[in-house]
């Protein structure tokens, strides 16, 4: 969750600084950036304040022996189960920020771009675990990936 | 891997001449386009170099590709700068094009493009001799020899006239002649020639309404006439049929093309119908199949040509390997909530649009009342929601999983049950509301992924579970 905030802090500053810089300098742009702004600023204060926590109350993920299932989304909500038997590849991903956290992503591909999982924001030691598990029942089942 | 020994070909010598040709054409071109007048004509000059420069890498491409077909796969080397050699394995290979331009076919040669359903791996032997490219099509795709007349029983359809008026029709006819007469314009434009200017001249005067609406009418009906022309060289001889656990399509006059799909690979079958001809009941059919780019090369998944709904309903079971039936089951109905979000967003997406644009005329952005104009669309796109939510429906049938959606264009997809690699379940807040979800189908073949919008809960429930049916650990 602190993750989150810190990415959302991170990517609203980004916008609305770059924004304010055009909106500074170009006096022509003013009319157009100026309304931009205005929404831009209420949706990251949304953003930053709320949806992490929303998020986190949300997000739900479970590895079994024959399908994995994650839950995730705060105002849209999106179950997605993939049977073990069709899985492609298992990743971790760990970045910067993530490291300094303890966290990890894990992102489960099938052949299908729209069937891959992500589960972001795993505890490293938890991410490990249920990889390797998911690599044993992998390798162990027959199948084919489409 | 036992004819590795299989010697390497080579393009035809007479790429040589083709290339010679062709310099020998560009160049006084471009010496007119310097010499015509006191400016140098940058559309000669320009012309010209390309000519020449495409001259040149013919005779690069003649110098460095060499090809063979062994028992598996066709490789190929070409490049001079950059060297290429790149094998793509017999049994991936979908279609079979022979063509020839002009030039080409004044001195009997041939462009043989050989297919595997992805744009990257893919080869074009520019330069073969006719029969050479004949021999090729027919060494790799031994389904569609011409001479060999398929018994009844395999020939799935064949080239109908009844075809010809339903691909012909298109809003866009106009352009088919209009592009050409503004090219031309453009073209002339540095001589002096205005041929607008011509035109108006002739009238007396700027153009009237009427004219305006005369040469409109023109110019459809002549892009009508194009584009029959241009369909009938293209779909020449049509024939369809099966042949050996595959679909091989062959057709062209002056290209000449042969597809074929190993039904090992055929997922499921789609009908496209769009909105504009729904009362023609036009349709376009595709089959889905894996192995393939989720865009992929529309000649490989389109089946058929437009045809009518009922004809293609017909022909489906014979497309299909194992015979069934699924675009005709009964689909089931999609809750009343749904059409209801339908119009709530026919009317407020025009509503939020008319917001953005009050907040920019008060910025002084947008003057006077431009606001207003999205409000406008409203009576187009309450009719469409209605649209929308009519062409919603699914079920399960057999082994196939059938989900219709669609405005502009309603598609019906039947997609095997085995070729379900997941699901996805997506509720937005108003969905979570109105107790509705939308279900998503990842799948290995077709475009990869379908949806189902707005189910009820329950409805998306009895999917899921029926679907399920096919999972396990038992492989496709």
């Amino acid at each position: 969750m602190l993750w989150r905030t810190i990415q959302a802090i991170l990517w609203g500053a980004g916008v609305l600084g770059v924004l304010t810089a055009i909106y500074g300098y170009a006096e022509v742009t003013r009319p157009w950036i100026g309304p931009v702004l205005l929404v831009a600023g209420v949706l990251y204060a949304v953003n930053i304040t709320i949806m992490p926590t929303w998020r986190y109350r949300v997000h739900r993920w479970e590895a079994t022996d024959d399908a994995v299932y994650a839950l995730t989304g705060w105002l849209t909500r999106r179950w997605q189960v993939v049977p073990v038997s069709r899985i492609q590849s298992i990743d971790t991903e760990i970045g910067p920020l993530q490291r300094r956290l303890g966290l990890a992503t894990i992102s489960v591909t099938t052949a299908s771009s729209e069937g891959k999982i992500t589960i972001e924001g795993v505890g490293t030691a938890t991410a490990e675990e249920a990889v390797d598990r998911l690599r044993r029942i992998t390798a162990a089942t027959a199948g084919d990936a489409t | 891997m036992t004819t590795a020994g299989e010697p390497w070909q080579r393009l035809d010598v007479r790429l040589v001449y083709q290339a010679l040709i062709r310099v020998a054409l560009s160049l006084p071109l471009g010496v007119v386009g310097v010499t015509v007048g006191d400016d140098p004509v940058w559309p000669l000059v320009a012309g010209s170099c390309a000519g020449v420069l495409g001259a040149l890498s013919t005779l690069v491409t003649w110098r460095t590709t060499r090809f063979r077909i062994t028992g598996e796969q066709v490789e190929m080397h070409t490049g001079w700068l950059a060297r290429r050699h790149r094998i793509v394995a017999r049994d991936r290979i979908r279609t079979v094009d022979v063509s020839a331009r002009l030039l080409q076919r004044v001195l009997r040669l041939r462009t043989v493009h050989i297919g595997s359903g992805d744009p990257g791996a893919s080869f074009d032997l520019n330069g073969l001799r006719e029969r050479q490219a004949a021999g090729l099509q027919l060494e790799l795709m031994p389904g569609a020899t011409p001479d060999r007349d398929p018994g009844e029983g395999t020939a799935i359809a064949r080239f109908r006239h009844a075809w010809i008026p339903l691909n012909v029709i298109s809003p866009w006819s106009v352009f088919a002649v209009a592009g050409p007469v503004f090219a031309l314009h453009w073209a002339l434009r540095p001589f002096g020639v205005d041929l607008f200017g011509a035109a108006r001249g002739l009238l007396g005067g700027p153009l009237p309404g009427w004219a305006v609406a005369v040469a409109l009418v023109v110019a459809y009906l002549a892009g009508t006439a194009v584009r029959a022309g241009a369909f009938i060289v293209e779909n020449w001889g049509f024939t369809l049929l099966r042949d050996g656990g595959a679909l091989v399509t062959r057709r062209g006059l002056l290209t000449t093309r042969t597809v074929q799909r190993a039904d090992r690979r055929i997922r499921g079958i789609a009908l496209d119908e769009p909105l504009l001809w729904r009362w023609l009941q036009l349709t376009r059919t595709r089959v889905l199949s894996t192995g393939q780019g989720a865009g992929g090369e529309a000649a490989v998944s389109d089946i058929l040509p437009r045809t009518r709904l009922a004809e293609a309903r017909e022909l489906a079971p014979r497309i299909l390997p194992d015979g069934a039936r699924p675009l005709e089951a009964v689909l089931r109905r999609h809750p009343r909530g749904a059409l209801t979000r339908r119009l709530g967003l026919a009317l407020y997406g025009p509503a939020l649009a008319s917001g953005a644009g009050l907040l920019f005329t008060l910025s002084g952005a947008i003057p006077g009342r431009w606001w207003l104009l999205p409000l406008a669309l409203i009576p187009v796109t309450v009719p469409l929601a209605v649209v929308a939510y009519r062409s919603l429906g699914h079920t399960v049938s057999g082994d196939y999983v059938v989900v219709r959606t669609g405005v502009f264009h309603r598609r019906t997809v039947a997609l095997q049950r085995r070729a379900v690699i997941g699901w996805t379940a997506s509720q937005s807040i108003f969905q979570r509301w109105g107790g509705r979800m939308t279900v998503g189908i990842p799948t290995g073949a077709g475009a990869r992924h379908y949806e189902a919008p707005d189910m009820s809960v329950r409805q998306a429930v009895t999917f899921l579970t029926e679907t399920a049916g096919a999972l396990g650990p038992e492989s496709p």
